[in-house]
């Protein structure tokens, strides 16, 4: 008995002697350009912090935008860790190239904002850890034109811009932007339980939106155009417009002491005011279903969300955080741009989009900007047939 | 081919075996080395095929059955992923796979041929080349295999691989929805083609608008180039304009800077805040900018015209070329005749350019029709259109093409319309080309 009690220690022994023999893990990470060098840093950190294995890091440049069109190439070869937009997610989800957060889920869902995880969240399961929160668009001003009252509504700010000879840019022709009417009128972009697109753009709510933009474009101070804020100068001839944190600092280096930013302002319809909707969009973090190392990627990718790398990386990028307490802090309150933003979001929608919505969007923005009277019914019809795919 | 059978069946023993076991033939008759590679190429191919083709080759006609499974691990708490069946690597594999064995079997009817060929020298006691000999044979009368089996090889390799590969993708069904390896794609026949002409209104409208489109553009954008070219090149060869050299290489400049840049700057110059617009307006002719990209009938006009800046310096050198090389004496004769400059220009010089010109026009037309860059860089297709499936006013099929592939990810569509202007540019380019004075009157140069 003694002898096969003993045998049976050291058989154990062995097996725990072995587990802790240290593994070779090589994790393949992917980022934009500008984002290497913090990235890098965060991943020696993570291999600091456990040194039970040893970690090698392959880094690939891979912007987000490219994210989910590199990874579906080869799936196979694609990193195991990867950032990607949220409006990519469904791409990625119906490829099946995410898991699924069942590590520490409750957690990450607590600690990071309501939109973000729901921007992370494709047909009820988490797909990713949210990093990021700042893709989304605001008013960004000229203090010494527009009072913070003329920036409350849609009809203050035209008024004091044509008062000052100035314009106010809006891209009318990019339904990212053009939604902000409909979504504010209470008209909705989604996916139903089975999935499908649906948009409701044509209703009468719809049509009334799409007279006050109608309105917007007949406006002499109303200037078109992809970023036409800063193209068209702001600080100039332009005044105010809508864009998001990405032109921020090169705003705040025109406009110096008159750099103002709020959240967007309310629009007319009927007499009453409506305050305009927004998309709010998320960086993801994702992990690859075809990852040789599951579980020590995803540890990874929760690392990489925590709450201190998300303070790292706005101190370092400037990235608006989706950690609910960074974005507390003070750092991020005292900067015009994201807390603008914050605001916003309070009215934003997760981008669900899988139809055909953004080219005739932009054939109807188009429309609208070449004849601001033509009848928007039937081309609203037809916007919203091809987005619900018929 | 009726020989082949012929001599087969009156070859001995050796060389029916060397339909089972290859090179039996050349090892009985003495070529050892020769007979040994065909043997080790039949070996490597039965080792390709088993062990890597028919993995793939077996699911061909259903393009998978599985797609990635999900199953829950309790130890590592995750969704672990079995791996199921890739659409397109067996799609791409199984290409492959035939391809290589179209080639093995041209590689085993070469070994029955030799084998028969040898056992008929064998009974006419002729000479069998060692290999020494065969080898000099390569280098001399038979140096043309030798020169041509690489390209040849790369070119079935790298090109009419894909090529074929992407023909295939038109018969299935393989858009965003169906993205291995979370979902399967399979064979849909001939559903895109009905899809385009019967089953969808709007593609139907798109495909027939863009098309019309193409034609028009092709037409335009070669007769300004080959007529302004040919007005630009006479002026400067007349006889009343001094320096000919300054002038000629004043308009050759905008080819010196790459095709992209310009294009792309006078995209950014014709937006509403952009150069063009604002010295209009400083100047005073216009009061609101100009919708130089978004107004359907002037965008069209743009990309003509800018076309024409881009061009003419190439038609125009062409043209000198040509017109530096007619004969002094037609003209004078002719003038000695009596003909008026009109005249001179309708019967020597007109007739001689067109006749030396036409074919590289055609070419020049052929290429119009996929001109990617232009139509692109300038306007990306647009004013984009309510009416068009993803397309712009100004979108030719090959930038439908293009938008279609790399933003919507719709595969299947995309690799359809290739395979409407592969057809389309095919048949022009033949019909007009063998019509041209150029090749029916080849030997007969004026």
């Amino acid at each position: 008995m003694k002898k096969f009690v003993a045998m049976f220690l050291a058989l154990v022994l062995c097996c725990t002697a072995l587990a802790a023999f240290a593994e070779d893990i090589t994790l393949k990470v992917w980022e934009g350009q500008d984002d290497q060098e913090l990235l890098k840093e965060l991943c020696e950190a993570y291999a600091a912090a456990h040194p039970e294995n040893n970690y090698t890091f392959q880094y690939g440049v891979v912007g987000t935008a490219d994210a989910s069109a590199r990874y579906l190439e080869d799936p196979a070869a694609a990193a195991d860790v990867f950032v990607y937009p949220d409006d990519q997610l469904i791409r990625l989800a119906q490829a099946d190239a995410l898991y699924e957060v069942t590590r520490n889920h409750d957690a990450i869902v607590a600690a990071n904002s309501i939109g973000s995880v729901n921007a992370a969240t494709y047909q009820g399961t988490l797909l990713g850890y949210p990093m990021t929160a700042d893709n989304g668009y605001f008013l960004f001003y000229d203090k010494s034109v527009l009072t913070e009252e003329d920036v409350q509504t849609l009809d203050g700010i035209l008024a004091a811009a044509e008062k000052a000879g100035k314009q106010f840019n809006f891209d009318v022709a990019n339904g990212w932007y053009l939604a902000s009417f409909f979504l504010g009128n209470g008209c909705i972009i989604t996916l139903d339980e089975n999935g499908k697109q649906v948009c409701d753009f044509n209703s009468e709510k719809g049509v009334e939106a799409a007279k006050a933009v109608a309105a917007l474009c007949a406006h002499p101070s109303f200037l078109p155009g992809d970023q036409n804020i800063l193209t068209g100068t702001i600080g100039d001839s332009v005044c105010a417009g809508v864009c998001g944190t990405w032109v921020a600092d090169a705003i705040k280096e025109r406009l110096g002491d008159n750099y103002a930013a709020a959240k967007l302002p309310t629009f007319t319809v009927n007499g009453e005011q409506v305050q305009m909707g927004s998309f709010g969009g998320c960086k993801i973090l994702g992990v690859n279903t075809q990852s040789a190392y599951p579980v020590e990627a995803m540890n990874l990718a929760e690392f990489l969300t925590s709450e201190e790398s998300q303070l790292r990386r706005f101190e370092v990028r400037g990235y608006g955080p989706s950690n609910i307490n960074v974005a507390k802090s003070e750092a991020i309150a005292s900067d015009p741009a994201l807390s603008a933003l914050a605001a916003q979001s309070d009215y934003a929608v997760t981008q669900l989009i899988i139809g055909d919505f953004w080219t005739p969007a932009s054939a109807f923005g188009n429309a609208l900007i070449a004849d601001p009277t033509v009848d928007v019914q039937p081309l609203l019809d037809q916007w919203v047939a091809q987005t619900i795919g018929q | 081919m009726k020989r082949f059978w012929k001599d087969f069946a009156q070859g001995d023993l050796w060389v029916k075996g060397s339909c089972l076991v290859m090179g039996l033939g050349c090892l009985k008759r003495g070529q050892i080395v020769k007979g040994l590679l065909y043997f080790a190429a039949e070996i490597l191919y039965f080792l390709f095929f088993f062990g890597f083709g028919w993995k793939y080759l077996s699911h061909f006609h259903t393009l998978g059955e599985n797609a990635q499974l999900r199953v829950w691990n309790e130890e590592m708490q995750i969704y672990q992923r079995v791996p199921g069946d890739n659409s397109m690597l067996i799609l791409l594999f199984s290409v492959l796979t035939i391809s290589v064995t179209v080639l093995f079997i041209c590689l085993w009817a070469m070994n029955i041929i030799t084998a028969s060929r040898l056992y008929q020298l064998e009974k006419e006691n002729k000479h069998i080349q060692s290999l020494r000999e065969d080898g000099e044979a390569l280098l001399n009368e038979r140096f043309h295999v030798t020169l041509l089996a690489a390209p040849m090889t790369t070119l079935l390799l790298f090109t009419v691989l894909p090529i074929i590969f992407m023909i295939l993708i038109a018969f299935t069904n393989f858009d965003a929805n169906h993205q291995p390896p979370g979902n399967l794609f399979t064979w849909t026949g001939m559903q895109n083609v009905t899809d385009i002409f019967l089953g969808n209104a709007t593609k139907t409208r798109t495909f027939t608008g863009i098309l019309g489109w193409t034609i028009v553009w092709a037409v335009f954008a070669t007769f300004t180039n080959y007529i302004f070219g040919m007005i630009l090149a006479i002026i400067i060869n007349s006889k009343l304009v001094k320096a000919k050299k300054m002038w000629r290489t004043w308009f050759m400049i905008p080819i010196a800077i790459p095709q992209f840049v310009s294009l792309l700057l006078v995209s950014r110059a014709l937006e509403p805040t952009g150069a063009v617009n604002v010295a209009l307006m400083e100047l005073g002719w216009i009061k609101t900018p100009l919708p130089f990209l978004t107004d359907v009938t002037l965008s069209r006009l743009v990309v003509i015209v800018v076309n024409m800046w881009i061009g003419i310096p190439y038609t125009m050198m062409t043209f000198s070329g040509v017109l530096m090389n007619v004969p002094e004496e037609l003209y004078e004769s002719a003038s000695i005749d009596g003909a008026g400059p009109v005249r001179r220009f309708i019967s020597i010089t007109l007739p001689y350019m067109i006749f030396v010109t036409a074919p590289a026009t055609i070419t020049t037309f052929v290429g119009n029709i996929n001109n990617f860059n232009v139509i692109y860089l300038l306007t990306a297709g647009g004013p984009a259109s309510l009416d068009y499936y993803q397309a712009g006013k100004t979108d030719l099929l090959v930038t439908w093409l293009y938008k279609l592939t790399v933003d919507q990810h719709d595969y299947a569509l995309a690799s359809t319309i290739g395979i409407f202007i592969f057809m389309i540019v095919s048949i022009c380019s033949l019909a007009v080309y063998n019509r041209t004075g150029a090749v029916k009157k080849e030997d007969m140069f004026q």
